[in-house]
């Protein structure tokens, strides 16, 4: 007989069961906390969230019709100053849309509306394709040479044929799904908008 | 034991059953856990081994995550660091518990060890698993070598220096090795780089395989026990040592208590002292490396300081070396210095006695000294103390030959 | 147990002798008795460390966003009263001197301060900031560290001020620095007493799990 066969009759099995069980139960709690901190090691750093911050795109210089970009978040922002005449169509052009009242997409509730924005005059949008994340170019003449017949000015996806119009809504019976992101954004000033930061309640929106 | 094995793995539950026709699922765990016996008195001495197993997870899933941040450039290497400590989102306690634990790990291996010496557990035949266990003790050192040039601080640096420049005092071959090692004319990023690969893969692969080794020699011989008795010697009639233990559940729900004390003593290090002192983290490790600029005192960390000191004791720079080197490597060959039969300190004689005694605190003043600037004084201790750390190794194969020894018992107490 | 309890304590004595304190400086090091919880005077150290330092110095690994964080101020007002309204929040705390300027002018580098607290101590920081004085010349000197190229930046305030008030000056700015060297320290101290007080809910549990296992074996 080995020492540990010769068990005592006044073994408590329960007791033995609870013991283990409260122990198991309290170590994978603790378990649990350990996994914190290199779970939250993933998330964005400080510097990541520094280099994240909002950005100022200066539009005192641009031009009706002009389109300037920003780096947000490493991503590109375009800021678009649409001409009365873009705007003209982008009223008329709503059937050939997949999403014209922007329901199925991503922008703030303050630029979903009919021109995706704050301020009619421009356009602030996500520059990356909603389809797999090529970066659409700007064409914003109507019937551009290199664009097909019938084009109306927006943007055109060139990896799949993506089409968008100047309000970053996408067409129909193309592969993107939705229209393109608008990030949070506000205006500072009448010529500065601030990428990357909601408006400030009661501050200029 | 291989019936046994199949009626466990067929009656209990049809899919271990599929796993048990495919991979040796039952018959491992029975093997190395459930059936293996261990002595049932096993006291203190016996959590280190498991601690020593927790601590080399705990520095494998940290420095992992480290490396996820770190940057192994000059430029990158001292504020990446600090860019773990203030910017990642609890960097700095995967750092500290990193920092933390590589002395943990010396202090874990160092009692380990000293249990052997306690019990005679590198004694026939149990010889491998003591060579085995040196080696994994060498590689160690090693890793933590090169894991210290990482944050890349004026004592990661001068360190570095001083221990690549022993090198160099090898005759002949010494200047070339020294710069192989380096890999430049200093210290530098093409240093930095390969510690680095190292440090983070190529060594720390070594000690798991290592340690997988440690325990198949361990777990084929068996355990010893502070008695130094072969509990394999008297067994009942189904085949199990009259004074072993199933490993689980007895010695993993203790070696688990052992396991959550030792986490409070870290905790309170890791929370309330992780520079340790001074001793864990040193001060001028807060400043980047400068070539240029060598700190007032170098020491290393505290746990090369005992050989440290054997170094600087010798006044010739390659015989200090050679002795610093004669200090580790003479460890190996305990199992056959040591004649005596019998194995644990109850039943040796006092030459043993005196002689371990002398071995322990010629340890922890050489180590004391290794951490202090030179003067006459501590380099005429320094002497003394190697002297008596190498007497040990030197006189115990006559001692231990025929020693006065008490009678071993039968069983286990 | 008792055995246990010794080596425990025998694991824990190197911790208790300091390796800094052996540091040789000329002259005995005044207790700097900041409190980093103080978070006030973690402000006016923060703004005295932006008006009599920055001119210099950099704490380049803090982010003036963090400091907001942890001394309680909001975005707006650490930028307006440390930063003057020249830097956003999450810039670093750099000098406001160009590049080159001082080893032109100081005839050597300016360390960034980011660590200094932890490289030298709080009380060498304490003291050093105090220890100016002028010989027979008119030269100044400092005491703890001779032949400093830093002037002594502190001296309108010791002279337009009380003792009590320059002290607190000095503690102040000793105490912004010792935060910066380490900014998670209250964090770690405060989680620490919880994981310690966890590990003994669970130490207890498997002690009593353990010897009820342990019934099982006949010694």
């Amino acid at each position: 007989m080995s020492t540990e066969d010769q068990k005592s009759t006044d073994v408590n099995l329960t007791r033995r069961k609870v013991l283990t069980g409260a122990t198991g139960v309290v170590g994978a709690v603790g378990a649990g906390f350990m996994a914190v901190p290199f779970l939250g090691s993933w998330m964005p750093s400080e510097r990541a969230k520094a280099a994240g911050a909002p950005v100022n795109a200066d539009v005192s210089r641009l031009q009706p019709g002009q389109m300037l970009t920003v780096s947000w978040r490493g991503k590109p922002v375009w800021v678009v100053r649409r001409t009365p005449e873009m705007l003209k169509i982008l009223t008329e052009n709503v059937t050939e849309l997949r999403d014209p009242d922007s329901n199925e997409s991503i922008q703030p509730d303050y630029s979903k509306n009919a021109f995706r924005s704050i301020n009619e005059e421009f356009l602030v949008v996500v520059g990356i394709c909603t389809h797999l994340g090529c970066a659409p170019l700007y064409r914003p003449a109507v019937g551009s040479p290199d664009m097909q017949e019938g084009w109306k000015g927006g943007f055109f996806c060139p990896c799949h044929g993506s089409r968008f119009d100047l309000a970053g809504r996408v067409a129909k019976s193309v592969p993107a799904p939705t229209n393109l992101v608008i990030p949070p954004y506000h205006f500072r000033t009448e010529s500065i908008i601030r990428v990357g930061e909601d408006p400030t309640e009661g501050g200029v929106a | 034991m291989s019936n046994q094995t199949n009626e466990s793995s067929s009656g209990k539950s049809s899919l271990l059953g599929w796993f048990d026709e495919r991979y040796p699922v039952s018959s491992t765990w029975n093997k190395h856990v459930g059936e293996y016996y261990a002595p049932k008195n096993f006291n203190f001495w016996y959590f280190f081994g498991s601690l020593a197993l927790i601590v080399l997870v705990n520095q494998i899933v940290t420095g992992i995550w480290l490396t996820m941040s770190y940057v192994p450039t000059n430029a990158g290497a001292f504020s990446s660091v600090e860019y773990i400590m203030r910017d990642v989102e609890w960097g700095w306690l995967l750092r500290y518990l990193h920092s933390t634990g590589a002395s943990a790990f010396f202090i874990v291996i160092y009692l380990h060890m000293m249990r052997a010496l306690l019990y005679g557990s590198y004694k026939k035949p149990r010889e491998l698993v003591w060579v085995i266990g040196m080696l994994l003790f060498l590689v160690l050192m090693a890793e933590a070598f090169m894991g210290y040039l990482l944050p890349w601080g004026q004592m990661s640096f001068w360190g570095a220096q001083v221990i690549i420049s022993l090198f160099g005092a090898i005759p002949v071959i010494g200047p070339d090795l020294a710069l192989w090692i380096r890999g430049d004319f200093v210290i530098s990023e093409v240093t930095l780089n390969r510690f680095f690969a190292l440090h983070v893969i190529a060594l720390p692969l070594v000690l798991v395989i290592l340690v997988f080794m440690h325990l198949v020699a361990l777990h084929h011989v068996g355990s010893n026990n502070p008695d130094g008795i072969e509990i394999k010697k008297l067994k009942d009639n189904k085949g199990i040592p009259l004074d072993g233990i199933r490993f689980h559940p007895y010695y993993s729900v203790k070696d688990a208590m052992g396991a959550v004390f030792f986490f409070i003593l870290f905790a309170l290090v890791l929370f309330y002292a992780p520079e340790g002192g001074g001793y864990f983290i040193e001060a001028p490790n807060f400043e980047p490396a400068n070539p240029l600029k060598t700190p007032d005192h170098i020491v290393p960390v505290w746990y090369f300081t005992p050989f440290y000191a054997i170094l600087r004791a010798v006044p010739d720079k390659f015989l200090g070396v050679v002795a610093m080197g004669a200090a580790v490597v003479i460890l190996f060959a305990l199992p056959w210095l040591d004649r005596c039969k019998v194995k644990s300190i109850r039943y040796r004689g006092n030459s043993y006695k005196v002689l371990l005694t002398i071995l322990v605190i010629s340890f922890f003043v050489l180590g004391f000294l290794g951490t202090q600037p030179s003067t006459p004084l501590y380099t005429k201790l320094a002497q003394i103390f190697t002297a008596l750390y190498f007497m040990f190794f030197l006189v115990l194969p006559f001692t231990s030959a025929n020693e006065k020894t008490k009678p071993v018992p039968e069983r286990v107490t | 147990m008792k055995k246990i309890l010794w080596i425990a304590s025998l694991l824990l004595l190197p911790l208790t002798i300091n390796v800094q304190a052996a540091g040789g400086y000329s002259i005995e090091l005044e207790s700097a008795n900041n409190n980093l919880r103080d978070q006030e005077s973690l402000k006016r150290g923060a703004v005295l460390f932006s008006n009599y330092c920055m001119a210099c110095h950099s704490l380049k690994y803090m982010r003036y966003n963090r400091v907001a964080r942890d001394l309680g101020w909001s975005d707006a007002e650490v930028i307006s009263d440390m930063a003057h309204g020249l830097d956003t929040v999450t810039d670093n705390v750099m000098t406001r001197m160009q590049d080159g300027v001082a080893l032109d002018v100081l005839g050597t580098k300016v360390p960034d301060l980011s660590l200094m607290a932890r490289l030298k101590g709080d009380d060498y920081i304490y003291t050093f900031l105090r220890a100016y004085h002028q010989d027979d010349q008119g030269e100044w000197n400092n005491k703890v560290l001779k032949g400093t190229a830093m002037p002594n930046v502190l001296e309108g305030i010791e002279r337009h001020s009380t003792p009590e008030e320059y002290a607190e000056a000095a503690r102040d700015i000793t105490n912004f620095l010792a935060y910066a060297g380490e900014p998670s320290k209250l964090q770690r101290l405060d989680l620490g007493w919880k994981v310690i007080a966890f590990l003994l809910v669970l130490l207890l549990l498997l002690y009593l799990l353990k010897k009820e296992y342990w019934r099982d074996i006949k010694h």
